[in-house]
């Protein structure tokens, strides 16, 4: 049964099919929210996010993807845990994006969580996307020297950016994490 | 006999990445199923289990079969129509059927005749016991306070409202002691059915009036003795565990 | 010590079910062995607190069965699979196993993560919510383990628990037994002598209602090496055993 089929069952009251949701989706839920929170924490934040399915399941509408309806209910429990408990928990390596500093510090962990999960739409990491996508909007440097560091013309810097983009926002958009990309 | 974990070939590359090794997915369902599957108590269970405090207690009282909607549907139905029937013929038909009904309510609501886990029950910390004089005291109760608003709805004289309190608790002691002896809630409440017959029809053929069982003020001590040795016999039998014999 | 009998005897008029049956024992998973009729469900029914010795002394759980007050305590921690469990048709599966947590006084707070622990542990997590009238024999005899084990008891008596099911069920379940008989005293009744030999750390041998050996399941199997009819060693041993005791 497909994903939208599971959460019909579950919003008819059928359980089984919350425990196949989780068989599914729990795995790559847990990978995103580990990044952020320590693992007993993301046991009770899986727990919590998939009561919240239980409970809320005739509210959804088939129109987006399942996963990334999951995601969101997953992420409102790891940000009002991560508020809980204080930015001090936060220990994480930073992706400085320009400078800015966020507001929110449980947004910026999660946001980076999903970026993280997001960048492997654009290959293996050292694959030609994936350090253009590294050098030109992670370290922000200009496309000129990208070009010299990679040892290819600036159109195809240009062109390669413009596909990372592409590809990135579409993930981020979905919220669920895609297969491995096959980046060029 | 371990269900399939949920974690499955944690090798796996998932989308977004494999399951992380310090995240148990099967502990995570567990919490889950915890509160899927418990069934909360009702408002009547949760007072129950305050007043007796004992929740198993509580849990057994509301689990009586001849407190399950079905039977209380089919006790209203039955005074109701005699309430009718009194109104319409004079005879009180809620008196007479009132202790008859109780009988077989109290012979119903527990034993080795009627409980398929009798065996199973009787190794349990709320004791048999318990559990009888609760269901038998509820019952009893229920059927009490239906039978008086349903004798004052049909009009009848004030001893006859309450008057067949008294029968009743007898015929609810004979039906009680005879499913308790021989095992069998069948038993009981033939027992108190036919009591209850044979009672009535005596008051009859003694002085021509139906009503004589309910209303003949010296049938009293002789009604309140078979209440208190039905239940002293009720109270005895119990007293040694005896499972499924 | 978790069971000492001395002497325990039952009759049921005029018939002697358990005839002086001396027995201590601590944690481990202990088998009762014995053709239909030796005693053996008369034994563990008094050990489960159903009905009273005749005669003989029982303490259980370091405490006196025949006192209301003890008897109670020892019911709070005992856990029971009579031979034939009845059911209640309308009941599904957490609700029949949530219904004997509560009346074995388990914490109320406790009980719903238990119940989802048990059903799990039996593998009936797909059919927790479905009413007991629809489920197939070895099923229901799976429900009654739950029901057993759901209070984590210091003291566990099966009887007959593999009945209805399946080979592959039978090997988790015995797995299950190992694991519980690290904490508590499992005494498992069963006419099924593989069973006992692949989960029990003792084994006793019951006939006519006393007790015709006591050892390891390697010590029952010995018995049987010079000749007894069966398949199996154990089931040799089991036989050379009864044939002694007939003689």
């Amino acid at each position: 049964m497909d994903d939208d089929g599971l959460i019909a069952a579950i919003a008819a009251g059928d359980d089984r099919a919350l425990r196949e949701l989780l068989s599914r989706h729990g795995p790559w839920l847990a990978a995103r929210l580990r990044r952020v929170l320590p693992p007993a924490e993301v046991e009770d934040v899986l727990q919590e996010t998939f009561l919240a399915v239980w409970r809320g399941a005739r509210g959804y509408r088939p129109a987006g993807s399942a996963g990334g309806w999951v995601w969101g209910i997953a992420r409102r429990q790891a940000a009002l845990w991560l508020r809980r408990c204080g930015p001090a928990e936060l220990a994480l390596p930073t992706v400085t994006a320009g400078g800015r500093d966020p507001e929110d510090p449980a947004e910026a962990a999660l946001r980076r969580a999903e970026l993280a999960d997001a960048e492997r739409v654009l290959g293996p990491p050292g694959g030609a996307q994936r350090e253009v996508w590294r050098l030109v909007y992670v370290e922000d440097r200009p496309v000129a020297e990208v070009a010299e560091l990679m040892g290819v013309p600036e159109g195809t810097v240009k062109s390669r950016a413009h596909r990372a983009r592409r590809l990135m926002r579409a993930a981020l958009r979905r919220g669920e994490p895609v297969r491995d990309g096959g980046g060029r | 006999m371990n269900g399939p974990g949920l974690t499955g070939d944690r090798g796996g590359l998932a989308a977004g990445g494999p399951l992380p090794p310090d995240v148990d997915l099967d502990r995570v369902w567990l919490g889950v199923a915890t509160q899927v599957w418990r069934r909360p108590p009702g408002r009547v269970e949760r007072l129950a289990g305050r007043l007796l405090r004992s929740p198993g207690l509580a849990r057994a009282l509301v689990t009586t079969p001849s407190l399950l909607l079905g039977w209380i549907i089919a006790t209203v139905v039955m005074l109701a129509a005699g309430a009718v029937a009194t109104r319409a013929s004079g005879t009180p038909w809620v008196a007479l059927a009132a202790p008859a009904l109780a009988a077989a309510g109290i012979a119903y609501a527990y034993g080795p005749g009627m409980d398929p886990a009798w065996e199973l029950c009787c190794s349990m910390a709320v004791s048999d016991r318990m559990v009888l004089l609760v269901r038998a005291l509820a019952v009893f109760a229920f059927n009490a306070l239906l039978g008086v608003a349903a004798s004052a709805v049909s009009g009848a004289a004030a001893a006859l409202t309450f008057g067949w309190l008294i029968p009743m608790t007898a015929m609810c002691g004979l039906a009680l002691a005879t499913a308790t002896v021989t095992r069998s809630a069948n038993a009981g409440v033939a027992a108190g059915l036919g009591g209850w017959l044979i009672t009535v029809l005596a008051g009859k053929s003694a002085d021509g009036q139906t009503i004589t069982a309910i209303t003949d003020s010296a049938l009293v001590l002789p009604y309140l003795a078979i209440a208190a040795c039905g239940t002293a016999i009720a109270y005895y039998v119990t007293r040694i565990p005896r499972g499924t014999a | 010590m978790n069971i000492e009998t001395a002497g325990l005897a039952r009759r049921f008029g005029s018939t002697q079910a358990v005839a002086g049956v001396d027995l201590a024992t601590g944690p481990g998973v202990f088998g009762l062995l014995g053709p239909n009729g030796a005693g053996k469900t008369t034994l563990l029914r008094m050990m489960a607190t159903v009905i009273p010795p005749s005669s003989g002394s029982l303490r259980l759980l370091g405490r006196d069965p025949g006192r209301y007050g003890p008897r109670r305590e020892i019911r709070r921690r005992l856990g029971y699979l009579p031979q034939n469990l009845g059911y209640y048709p309308s009941f599904t599966v957490a609700e029949f196993i949530e219904y004997f947590a509560l009346l074995k006084e388990m914490p109320s707070a406790r009980v719903p993560g238990a119940v989802a622990a048990a059903v799990e542990q039996v593998g009936l997590g797909e059919r927790a919510r479905t009413k007991l009238r629809t489920l197939s024999g070895g099923m229901l005899r799976r429900v009654g383990i739950a029901q057993a084990i759901v209070n984590d008891p210091e003291l566990l008596l099966l009887d007959e628990p593999t009945a209805g099911l399946d080979p592959e069920q039978r090997v988790s379940f015995r797995a299950m037994l190992r694991d519980l008989g690290q904490r508590a005293t499992v005494v498992v009744s069963t006419h099924l002598v593989e069973d006992v030999g692949a989960a029990c750390t003792e084994v006793a041998l019951m006939h006519q209602g006393k007790i015709v050996f006591r050892g390891t399941p390697a010590e029952l199997t010995a018995r049987g090496v010079d000749g007894g009819a069966g398949d199996a060693p154990l089931e040799r041993g089991y036989t050379a055993v009864l044939a002694e005791a007939r003689s």
